[in-house]
């Protein structure tokens, strides 16, 4: 089976997971007891008022009718209205995703480089105490609560030391309008790229100290994984015939290292990538809590407060979306790189 | 040349004899240390725990015992929070809530998650890809978002908690049974169980289960920590319990609004508590992982 | 096996590159990050508030959006700054001079000439009428036109000329004054409120659609909302206020951030990121911060009450001894003490500390008395065999701050008489409001704000059976409603402060609800900013701020 028809199947394969995840999101989100729209507008005393209303939110249809017009939706980028003033969901969750992106960028970078060097010093020094307590903070880490390491990065170097702000995305005021030209302008939302499409370089460091602590945060709560995986990959290398084959033809151990074993170890932790992206979004509810960070997980939040079941549905189905569509193309980038993959 | 422990045969009674056992584990290696310490930490939180009642030495819920946000001294070794309540006793009667949660879900999780695997790895065909792809779904969804979404819509308590922990983790067990099950299933004993006339159900459950079980055990284990995490998660949003039932995630969010002003016992011996109660589970999870399944290490994780 | 130990670390000029890629980076951060300082003419204010639903007066019914009306817009009359809202301290804004008929049915206001809307528009009384007609007809049923009674107490308008306005009412409203000094009588531009849209809704990218008020001492030029929340608001100085001769606003530019949660608040302005922090900031975090240099801790008088109220229509709360013997087990000062660490006070009558006619009604019943209170709840037959069941609700999303603390030290309270138990049930702003229409809860606690200064506006919402319709708790007494209306129309001071004795007499004896405490005011700023009033109006006048420094 060539490349071709395995990014076909894989393609096509990504298309009912997201339907039931979509399915399974929409029946959820109605299971609950009580009426959502009395909920909200139950102080318009008339009853044509409610039903109207009800009309709005597209909640007086058949169930099988709503489903439908929901996939629909979904296909046309319409995620419904929000319940608290009926503006299209689908437009606040594209103008939160932006933030969310930068910081889950940002934290997996940190995730992969402390992960790795750490992972590559542990498997150096083999069953020694400092592999072990490697190997411990890597277990560590992911024990402790995002938000508690969260909180002593900010008192530590927020309030204490005064390095790095304490929350939010951007000093007042100061956001980056990306590059204008000729009536149209290039904004990715990304703070770091608007900047220096701007041309700015004061917002850029800005941006980057104000995602300093989030992603740091983050990213630590994620080294420990990839702290393991390269451990073990080196290790799995370093013994493996090939390596052993290697010195015995007089090659330097350190060419050993950084050209065989590295690069060996560095594939899977490219999957390891894409399949921890999951947990990071996740992990980026927590942290964009605790930095008051604009993003999509904070939304989540809020939503979930004011009982906003579109939003909040909307929300996870760009979740779900996100993830399929990030799987699929680590999943389709693996199967060129690793000539082994044909299934 | 000294005997291993196992190749002794045994006759003490049992418990004791799996105790020795078990003491023993410490020297098998820095696996067998991280399963005797990991079992020790969380032995002590729930004892501790479940002796709440009596151990506790005041109220953990009576507000003004002691002055308002008092740092830790020798009446309140671990100070008092801004409502005046003792911290010591809330640390030690705070872990009931997420030990039931834990608790709660990983039974739920192994007798539903186990069963499908085996019989849909065992079945095949379509309804093992089926429920795969259904399982897949699940599995590669953020886990904490799906958690709060379910806890959102069904509201606090401890058992909507465990719901969405269970709903979240069932598939981690599924994917694991089956794929022991997948590579087990042709080889050569099961045949010959086959051949001496074993019927479906009893090899799967007198050949098939026993070898599925280790690798379930690992992930017990680490599903225990992640609802430990994911219910503390939950609490810091806001969609964890009543307030008046002592909770470490409770008092771990509340301590948040205090660090600031420097009552750092606040937030920090509950938080203390839950990275032990998790790291205890995590570091049984690991040995156990590497003892029974050296080299399936990067898989299961 | 032999493993060859690898030799040691990276190359030396990997090393020496990443260590100077670190350098310049946390350098970088640093000083940029110290170099913006802020300007003088410039203050960044910090809030966890937001607006709620819209800036429209005929809609907002928030804090906020009243703070954002009251900084963008202008009324006929002002009251001064620091005053004790009395009758004496109204002081002209949009009119000039006012009068009333002797029998307080008809309110002549004469109108400020010369003032000019943003658009170049002349303001003439018909842009009052415009607004006021507007409220009334839109009768928006979340909006205070309908909360207040706007149509209830106002009959017609009419404009005899451009620059008259004169108030029809159908009773003489005592507080009237008052009431067109509120936020939801403030002018509108009627060029940016059309009356066939039924509210003024946020435009993304468009400040000026987004609201329709106008005359203010700030133009709002910049409102950003992300994903359904406030992220950013932008206030320039308005030249042709009529005020701006005065010097009013004394600072150009006011940029407000929002904020997700006290804490972050908190350490914004103890990291000096942002010059104000108002509302809201934790009481411990008040006190922690009155010890430090770096910040100027700001206190004031203020007119936000918390109190119980009881469920009617459940058993055994229809029962008036019940309800008082709970008065009576309530420890204010727990609460005041404990959870406000003093930055509130304990409130015995609905009309708060400080407001003329404000008696403490229930001082007589006691706090903690827990002698009568096990009498009174014997002679109905509980005691400590059978003790009286509570389910006493809160909100727990964080619409009243400190819902939980409150809530636990209330439970503890009434625990110690040793016959009451009480089951505590948290619930958020959405199901609490819809739960209070159900009437599905049997005491729970809520707050109020004044819509206007007057203890009318304490009274009226709360004791009238229409006026108080909103509790749902289905308390009506015709001898209660008599007392009410007849304050309202009550033009003699003295004769008002009788009536408003007998009404406080009779709250404590029926305890429909039980005032629990009064919070003070508070802000936080960088010791450079100085013009920070804060009194019984709970106005935060951001035209009087200032900076000495940057």
């Amino acid at each position: 089976m060539g490349s071709g028809s395995y990014i076909a199947t894989r393609i096509l394969m990504t298309i009912p997971t997201i339907v039931l995840l979509l399915t399974f999101i929409f029946f959820f989100v109605r299971v609950l007891p009580g009426d959502p729209v009395l909920l909200h507008f139950e102080k318009q005393a008339r009853p044509e008022v409610i039903e109207s209303l009800r009309h709005q939110l597209g909640f007086d249809r058949p169930i099988l009718d709503q489903y439908l017009d929901y996939m629909l939706g979904v296909i046309r980028g319409d995620l419904g209205k929000s319940m608290e003033d009926f503006s299209p969901v689908s437009e606040q969750v594209l103008s939160a995703f932006p933030a969310t992106l930068e910081l889950s960028i940002f934290s997996m970078i940190i995730a992969v480089i402390v992960g790795v060097l750490l992972g590559v010093v542990a498997s150096r020094s083999y069953n020694s105490s400092a592999d072990h307590f490697l190997r411990f903070f890597g277990v560590a880490v992911y024990a402790t609560p995002i938000f508690f390491i969260g909180m002593l990065l900010q008192l530590l170097f927020g309030i204490g030391l005064h390095l790095f702000p304490t929350g939010g995305r951007m000093y007042p005021g100061m956001e980056p309008c990306g590059l204008s030209f000729g009536g149209t302008t290039i904004r990715t939302g990304l703070y770091t790229i608007d900047s220096i499409l701007e041309g700015n370089p004061v917002k850029f460091i800005l941006a980057l100290e104000y995602l300093f602590l989030p992603s740091v945060t983050l990213g630590l709560y994620l080294s420990g994984i990839f702290l393991r995986l390269t451990r073990s990959n080196m290790l799995d290398t370093l013994f493996a015939e090939f390596t052993i084959a290697a010195k015995a033809r007089g090659l330097k151990a350190k060419t050993v290292m950084y050209s065989y074993a590295l690069r060996n170890a560095l594939l899977p932790i490219f999957t390891m990538m894409g399949l921890e992206f999951a947990a990071l979004l996740g992990g980026a509810v927590l942290t964009e809590t605790t930095f008051s960070w604009p993003g999509l997980g904070r939304y989540l939040v809020q939503r979930i407060a004011f009982r906003d079941y579109t939003a909040i549905q909307g929300a996870v189905v760009y979740f779900a979306l996100v993830v399929s569509l990030t799987s699929l193309v680590v999943d389709v980038a693996y199967s060129y790189l690793d000539p082994r993959i044909r299934v | 040349m000294r005997q291993g422990i196992t190749s002794r045969s045994d006759k003490r009674w049992f418990p004791v004899s799996a105790i020795s056992r078990f003491v023993a584990l410490r020297n098998k290696g820095v696996a067998g240390l991280a399963i005797f310490v990991g079992t020790i930490i969380v032995l002590s939180i729930s004892l501790m725990t479940v002796s709440a009642p009596w151990i506790s030495p005041r109220d953990p819920s009576a507000i003004n015992v002691g002055p308002v946000l008092a740092s830790p001294s020798i009446d309140f070794p671990l100070g008092t929070d801004h409502l005046g309540r003792d911290m010591l006793s809330r640390v030690i009667s705070g872990g009931s809530i997420m030990l039931q949660v834990a608790l709660l879900s990983v039974p739920i999780c192994l007798f539903v998650g186990v069963p499908i695997g085996l019989l849909a790895a065992y079945i095949g065909g379509t309804p093992e890809k089926v429920t795969s792809l259904v399982m897949d779904c699940v599995y590669a969804f953020p886990g904490l978002i799906l958690a709060i979404a379910i806890a959102a819509v069904l509201g606090p308590g401890v058992f909507n908690m465990t719901l969405a922990i269970v709903v979240v983790y069932i598939p981690s067990y599924y994917r694991v049974v089956r794929s022991q099950v997948l590579s087990i299933k042709e080889l050569t004993y099961v045949d010959a169980a086959r051949a001496i006339g074993a019927s479906g159900p009893s090899i799967v459950f007198r050949y098939i289960l026993p070898s599925v079980l280790p690798s379930v055990i690992a992930v017990s284990s680490v599903n225990f920590a992640d609802a430990i995490l994911t219910a503390a998660g939950l609490t810091f949003i806001g969609l964890g319990l009543p307030v008046s039932t002592p909770d470490w995630g409770w008092d771990l969010t509340n301590g948040r609004q205090l660090l600031p002003s420097g009552a750092w016992w606040v937030m920090a011996f509950p938080g203390i508590m839950i990275v032990l109660l998790a790291l205890g589970f995590t570091l049984v999870g690991e040995g156990l992982n590497e003892l029974l399944n050296p080299k399936l290490e990067v898989q299961v994780s | 096996m032999q493993t060859t130990r690898a030799s040691k670390g990276i190359s030396n000029t990997t090393k020496i590159i990443i260590a100077l890629v670190v350098v310049i980076l946390i350098l970088g951060s640093y000083f940029g990050y110290q170099m913006l300082t802020h300007p003088i003419d410039t203050i960044v204010m910090g809030t966890t508030d937001s607006v709620q639903s819209s800036l429209d007066p005929s809609d907002a019914y928030d804090f906020f959006g009243w703070e954002i009306i009251q900084a963008t817009g202008c009324g006929l009359v002002d009251i001064r700054p620091g005053s004790q809202a009395g009758p004496n301290d109204f002081v002209p804004a949009l009119a000039t001079s006012w009068s009333s008929s002797p029998d307080g049915l008809t309110w002549t206001f004469t109108l400020r000439r010369g003032v000019k809307f943003s658009d170049g528009t002349g303001f003439t009384s018909y842009a009052v009428k415009y607004s006021i007609q507007r409220g009334i007809e839109i009768a928006n049923p979340d909006g205070p036109f309908l909360g207040i009674g706007y149509g209830d107490i106002i009959n017609s308008i009419e404009t005899p000329d451009d620059y008259t306005v004169v108030f029809h009412l159908n009773f003489p409203f005592a507080p009237f004054l008052s009431l067109m000094a509120c936020p939801a009588s403030y002018v509108v531009n009627p060029n940016y409120a059309p009356m066939q849209y039924f509210r003024i809704n946020y435009t993304e990218g468009n400040a000026r659609a987004s609201s329709p008020m106008d005359l203010g001492p700030y133009i709002l030029t910049k409102w950003t909302r992300v994903a359904g929340k406030d992220v950013e608001m932008r206030l320039d100085a308005n030249p042709d206020h009529w005020n701006a001769t005065g010097g009013y606003p004394k600072t150009k530019h006011i940029i407000i951030k929002f904020y997700s949660d006290a804490t972050a608040l908190r350490m914004a302005i103890d990291a000096g990121e942002i010059d104000v922090a108002f509302r809201q900031i934790t009481a411990t975090d008040v006190k922690d911060l009155q010890k430090k240099t770096n910040v100027k801790v700001w206190q004031g008088v203020g007119a936000f009450i918390q109190y119980l109220v009881f469920q009617e229509k459940i058993k055994p709360f229809d029962d008036p001894r019940v309800r008082q013997a709970i008065a009576a087990a309530v420890n204010r000062t727990a609460i005041t003490s404990t959870v406000f660490l003093g930055l509130a006070q304990p409130l015995y009558s609905m009309v708060p500390n400080g407001m003329a006619g404000h008696q403490d009604a229930f001082k007589q019943l006691g706090d903690a008395n827990y002698d009568f209170v096990r009498r009174t709840l014997r002679d109905v037959g509980y005691d400590e065999n059978h003790k009286l069941v509570v389910d006493l609700w809160y909100e727990s999303s964080g619409h009243y701050a400190s819902s939980p603390d409150i809530a636990a030290v209330l439970k503890s309270s009434l625990e110690a008489s040793g016959v009451i138990t009480v089951n505590l049930h948290g619930a958020d702003w959405p199901t609490y409001r819809s739960n209070m229409r159900a009437e599905s809860m049997a005491v729970y606690i809520l707050g109020w704000y004044p819509d206007y200064v007057d203890p009318d506006n304490y009274v009226y919402p709360f004791l009238h059976s229409s006026g108080g319709s909103w509790l749902h708790d289905n308390y009506a007494s015709q001898a209660m409603d008599q007392l009410v209306e007849e304050s309202r129309s009550e033009t003699d001071a003295v004769m008002r402060n009788q009536l408003y004795a007998q009404i406080q007499t009779k709250l404590a004896a029926d305890a429909p609800l039980v005032p629990l405490f009064q919070s003070s005011a508070w802000a936080v700023t960088r010791p450079v900013v100085e013009g920070v009033v804060l009194d019984i109006t709970q106005n935060w006048r951001h035209w009087l701020l200032y900076k000495t420094g940057g």
